[in-house]
């Protein structure tokens, strides 16, 4: 029973790490074309989330337990985490040698930071599901299966993913009034999900404001999908609007988040339950 | 105006006595014609160009836009001529907003009272607090994008949209801006970084001297002239005005040349707004037994101390491919020799910004230092290399430099404008300055082969002067001549003083003063 | 001299999103625009045929221009620029008498009619124009140094860098709406502009001595 419930939200967990290796991979492919890959590095993320999503997305959809993580397994996540924070490393960089430095307009425009960042945590969290589905109780130090830890560690994706698109969102002016939703309610199933690694007791809430944190991811793309239809030409000038509008694959990552936070849930709860 | 065959209702007066009748619909009577109609008035604003849609007239081709130009016939004299057409002066509903470059910039508050405190120049009868309101209005309305923080000047509001990314040439000035230890800043520009209602943002085609295909540039064609028509304003185009009227010391109406025929519209105010050239010419060319030297022209001042701005530039070649055809020129900018009077041996202000020549502009650059056959098709092949850096320059008011009637008629059989213009020291001594100065900027970020093109200039500003003493001005601070009290000058030609800014933002927010002003003296019966 | 452009065509964009229907149509006319007929006499036309083949010539391996039939065009309408200075005449005017003046330049000096002389007689006569060395009583009051710098060299340069020819030997990326561009900082275009050539680059490449 117990055992079953762990799988459950290793799946779930799996499925939120694969949406974010998704969102990462599609983002970063967009992006780093805008930046015609002028450096070799720049392919690296787009193999590394490609290989997380394969496992990450495998795990998510089986129904069987699994034995011990495989090494090849184990090898894609550290890839993923050390190829986010290399480009997390690589892009205040960037940042730091433009015209104004660390300025508002670089951060506007320049090489973004929560992109990468959003690679770290599909890696830890991909390695966080395959533990917990082969039955680990930690993952080096960390223990995984109250719960509280993963719920913490997702609560501050959330609140990383919403600093984003506060930043990009005041970029576009907040010029459509729906421009604020992913900067109010993540933001509040962030703080909800915190409050639970904090506490382990399931509100309510928090379940509550994750489901429409990850309804919103969904809805976002479509919005996005209307922005880039806003811009001169429509999608008929896709080559340049995929470019210059909304990032249609950004918003699948707070879905992705927001699902893995679900699945921690679901760890805490059985402790409260039993 | 924003889709394709889209057509908005306007309202016909018919030539009945109309509260106001504006002529000319650019930044000045543009702006005023919106927000005269929004207080209630009935107007009708002619110009003599054309209703534009930008969606389907335009072209992306700067000689097919050349019908955004005033092209009619000028004379130009004087110890340096200056270049019209293109370069300042628009025909078309929206004025010259239509072609302008956005650039959206507030007066440093000295400029008001330069004489008082710069001793230079001429007061303005305003104070710049009130101002400060008056640009706010503007800039809402246009939706300038702009950075979050400006570096010079008093505190101001942040704009309403955010800046937009700098292109090569505008990385290039920030970084000499850098090198040197100048402030640099993007340019708070009226052209939108996000959608705004259902115009699209900036696509940076770099088209913007040749009108905006997409409506992401914010002119008065498409931002206080739909809310103009939607008060009930006409907007009436292609409507050549050639004489205000006049009877018993006051305005009566306009006679205008439309569909073949000479009209005339009756009017309880008129309003002048054609720009710092045919205001004059208008007001000259009204003439009669009792006004002979022309409307509200008792001082004498109209036509005179006629200003352009300092528009000289620096450029060179790099190593780097720049391509500064691409997104609106002038993305970035300094105004520190603006706003730091120290190490000058002249008076007033300028700034830099990027340029971003097309094609037969910089043909016309590259060949004017004389430069032709092979050797000119050789260095346009390096144009994917040029950069530069282009200054706008505050021009002191001379009451030699002028506009005035030539004997020569136009194809109405208007006496046309005679433009006299001539630089003194104090512009001479300001050029060396600047041009050593992009020199050096351009120098400390590699540019190699540079050469100083000393010659051009930009905007026009003067020749109906306001000022405090009808003696030695031709209108009051609320833009009202003095001698005829229904008669109204609004745009760049009530200037006392140039500023080293673009004027755009300044004759807008000008226009809304005086909308403000004249709805308070009609609900005190003063009109 | 090599054309750093050589791949690059910029008519080929033109049934992409960055030719407008407004501008297709532009520029079609632009390049079926044919010499308007009894506009300047014989000699006058060809004395201009060879001003446009002097001072703007065409770039090698790419189509012939039409800037001579813009010119003649913009003589014909006796269109202005909305400005000129009180001691030239207007458009059609001002050319006619600096055609008939240059002819009877080359004739005073070569014994030969203009577009009958050699091009270095040519050049050697348009330098003279340029800097006002000029004999020809034909000139009259009309001063051979404004009509090269207010009234020749703009009009040809500006009709001679409106051809897609020079476009595409310049680099530059032509029309560009609906679809503008997005990769606006140095070293970066988007892949419908033009490509440098990588031997002219180097070429070019004079100083690299800031960072990047």
């Amino acid at each position: 029973m117990s055992g079953d419930i762990t799988h459950r939200a290793a799946q779930w967990i799996a499925g939120g790490a694969t949406l974010v290796a998704g969102s990462v991979l599609s983002d970063s492919a967009i992006e780093h074309y805008r930046g015609s890959f002028a450096n070799k590095a720049m392919f690296l993320p787009l193999g590394a989330s490609a290989l997380s999503i394969v496992h990450d997305g495998n795990l998510a959809a089986r129904g069987a337990r699994t034995g011990a993580v495989g090494s090849w397994t184990s090898g894609t996540h550290a890839a993923s985490v050390g190829v986010g924070a290399a480009g997390l490393g690589f892009h205040v960089y960037n940042i730091a040698k433009q015209p104004g430095g660390f300025s508002l307009g670089n951060f506007f425009y320049q090489a973004p930071i929560g992109a990468p960042a959003a690679l770290v945590f599909a890696g830890a969290l991909g390695a966080a599901a395959h533990a917990l589905s082969s039955g680990a109780s930690a993952l080096g130090p960390v223990p995984l299966q109250s719960g509280r830890a993963l719920a913490g560690f997702t609560a501050l994706g959330l609140a990383g993913t919403a600093g984003e698109a506060a930043l990009l969102h005041f970029r576009g002016a907040y010029h459509n009034p729906a421009m604020w939703l992913p900067v109010t309610i993540p933001p509040m199933a962030a703080l909800a999900l915190a409050r639970t690694a904090l506490t382990g007791r399931v509100h309510w809430v928090t379940t509550a404001s994750l489901a429409a944190t990850a309804a919103l991811g969904l809805l976002g793309t479509a919005f996005h999908a209307y922005g880039v239809s806003r811009n001169m030409g429509g999608w008929k000038n896709w080559r340049q609007n995929l470019l210059a509008g909304p990032p249609v694959a950004a918003p699948p990552a707070f879905a992705g988040v927001a699902i893995a936070g679900l699945g921690a849930l679901l760890l805490i709860r059985r402790f409260s339950r039993g | 105006m924003f889709t394709h065959d889209g057509w908005v209702p306007m309202r016909d007066y018919g030539e009945d006595a109309v509260d106001f009748v504006i002529v000319g619909t650019g930044a000045g009577g543009g702006t005023l014609a919106c927000k005269l109609a929004e207080a209630g008035f009935s107007v009708i604003a002619m110009d003599a160009g054309a209703y534009w849609r930008p969606l389907e007239d335009f072209a992306s081709d700067e000689q097919e836009q050349t019908k955004l130009y005033w092209t009619d016939d000028r004379i130009v004299d004087g110890d340096d001529p200056i270049h019209l057409g293109a370069n300042n002066s628009g025909k078309a509903v929206g004025g010259s907003t239509v072609h302008y470059m956005m650039v959206s910039l507030r007066f440093r508050p000295e400029w008001f009272n330069s004489r008082t405190k710069l001793g230079y120049g001429a007061d303005w009868p305003l104070e710049w607090r009130e101002m400060w309101r008056y640009y706010r209005e503007a800039e809402e309305a246009l939706c300038i994008s702009g950075p979050v923080r400006y570096p010079w000047g008093p505190q101001r509001p942040r704009y309403p949209y955010r800046a937009h990314p700098l292109n090569a040439p505008a990385r290039y000035l920030a970084r000499g801006a850098e090198k040197l230890g100048i402030a640099w800043s993007e340019t708070p520009i009226a052209t939108l970084s996000a959608p705004r209602g259902k115009a699209h943002p900036c696509v940076y085609r770099g088209f913007c001297a040749s009108g905006c295909t997409t409506n992401a540039k914010q002119s008065v064609l498409n931002t206080w002239l739909p809310r103009a028509l939607a008060a009930g304003a006409e907007i009436r185009d292609l409507a050549m005005a050639g004489r205000v009227e006049t009877k018993n010391g006051r305005a009566t109406g306009v006679h205008y040349f439309r569909n073949g025929q000479w009209r005339f519209q009756c009017a309880r105010n008129v309003v002048v707004a054609g720009y710092a050239i045919e205001t004059p010419r208008l007001l000259l060319n009204s003439s009669s037994s009792e006004f002979p030297d022309g409307l509200a022209n008792s001082s004498g001042m109209v036509g005179k101390n006629l200003m352009v701005h300092l528009n000289q530039s620096v450029f060179g070649y790099s190593g780097d491919e720049i391509r500064s055809y691409k997104a609106p020129p002038s993305l970035a900018l300094t105004e520190h020799w603006n706003y730091e009077d120290r190490g000058k041996d002249y008076h007033g202000g300028w700034c830099y910004m990027a340029p971003g020549p097309l094609p037969a502009d910089w043909a016309r650059t590259v060949s004017a230092k004389g430069k032709w056959g092979a050797g000119l098709l050789e260095e346009m092949s390096r144009y994917n290399h040029a950069v530069g850096l282009k200054m706008v320059g505050e021009v002191l008011p001379y009451e030699r430099n002028r506009v005035s009637l030539s004997e020569q008629t136009d194809r109405y059989g208007l006496p046309i404008a005679r433009v006299t213009f001539g630089f003194g020291d104090n512009e001479r001594a300001m050029r060396t300055h600047a041009l050593d100065f992009m020199d050096r900027a351009l120098d400390a970020v590699g540019v190699t082969e540079r050469w100083r093109n000393e010659e051009e200039t930009a905007h026009l500003m003067g020749t109906a002067r306001m000022g405090e003493d009808p003696a030695t001005s031709v209108v009051n601070a609320d833009c009202r001549s003095w001698d005829i009290p229904n008669l109204w000058v609004c745009d760049g030609s009530v200037f006392p003083t140039s500023g080293g800014v673009n004027p755009s933002l300044t004759i807008q927010a000008l226009a809304c003063r005086t909308g403000d002003r004249i709805a308070e003296l009609a609900a005190r019966g003063e009109l | 001299m090599a054309d750093p452009f050589s791949a690059y065509d910029v008519l080929a964009k033109r049934d992409t999103p960055s030719w407008n229907e407004r501008t297709r149509d532009v520029i079609d006319k632009r390049l079926a625009l044919a010499i308007a007929e009894n506009v300047l006499g014989d000699t006058q036309l060809a004395t201009l045929r060879v001003i446009v083949a002097r001072v703007c010539p065409d770039p090698p391996d790419r189509p012939a221009t039409n800037t001579l039939a813009m010119i003649v065009r913009k003589i014909a309408e006796d269109e202005g620029d909305g400005y000129r200075p009180h001691t030239l005449p207007r458009t059609a005017e001002c050319w006619r008498r600096g055609l008939d003046a240059i002819e009877d330049e080359a004739r005073l000096r070569f014994n030969c009619g203009f577009a009958s002389i050699e091009p270095d007689q040519a050049d050697e006569i348009l330098y003279a124009v340029e800097s006002g060395k000029m004999c020809s009583e034909l000139w009259g009051n009309l001063s051979p140094e404004l009509f090269w710098k207010w009234r020749l060299l703009p009009d040809l340069v500006s009709s001679h860098w409106a051809q897609p020819s020079l476009w595409s030997a310049m680099g530059f990326g032509g029309p560009a709406s609906p679809r503008g561009y997005v990769r606006l900082t140095e070293n970066r275009h988007d892949p419908w502009e033009a490509s440098e050539d990588a031997a002219t680059n180097s070429s070019h490449a004079l100083s690299q001595d800031h960072e990047e």
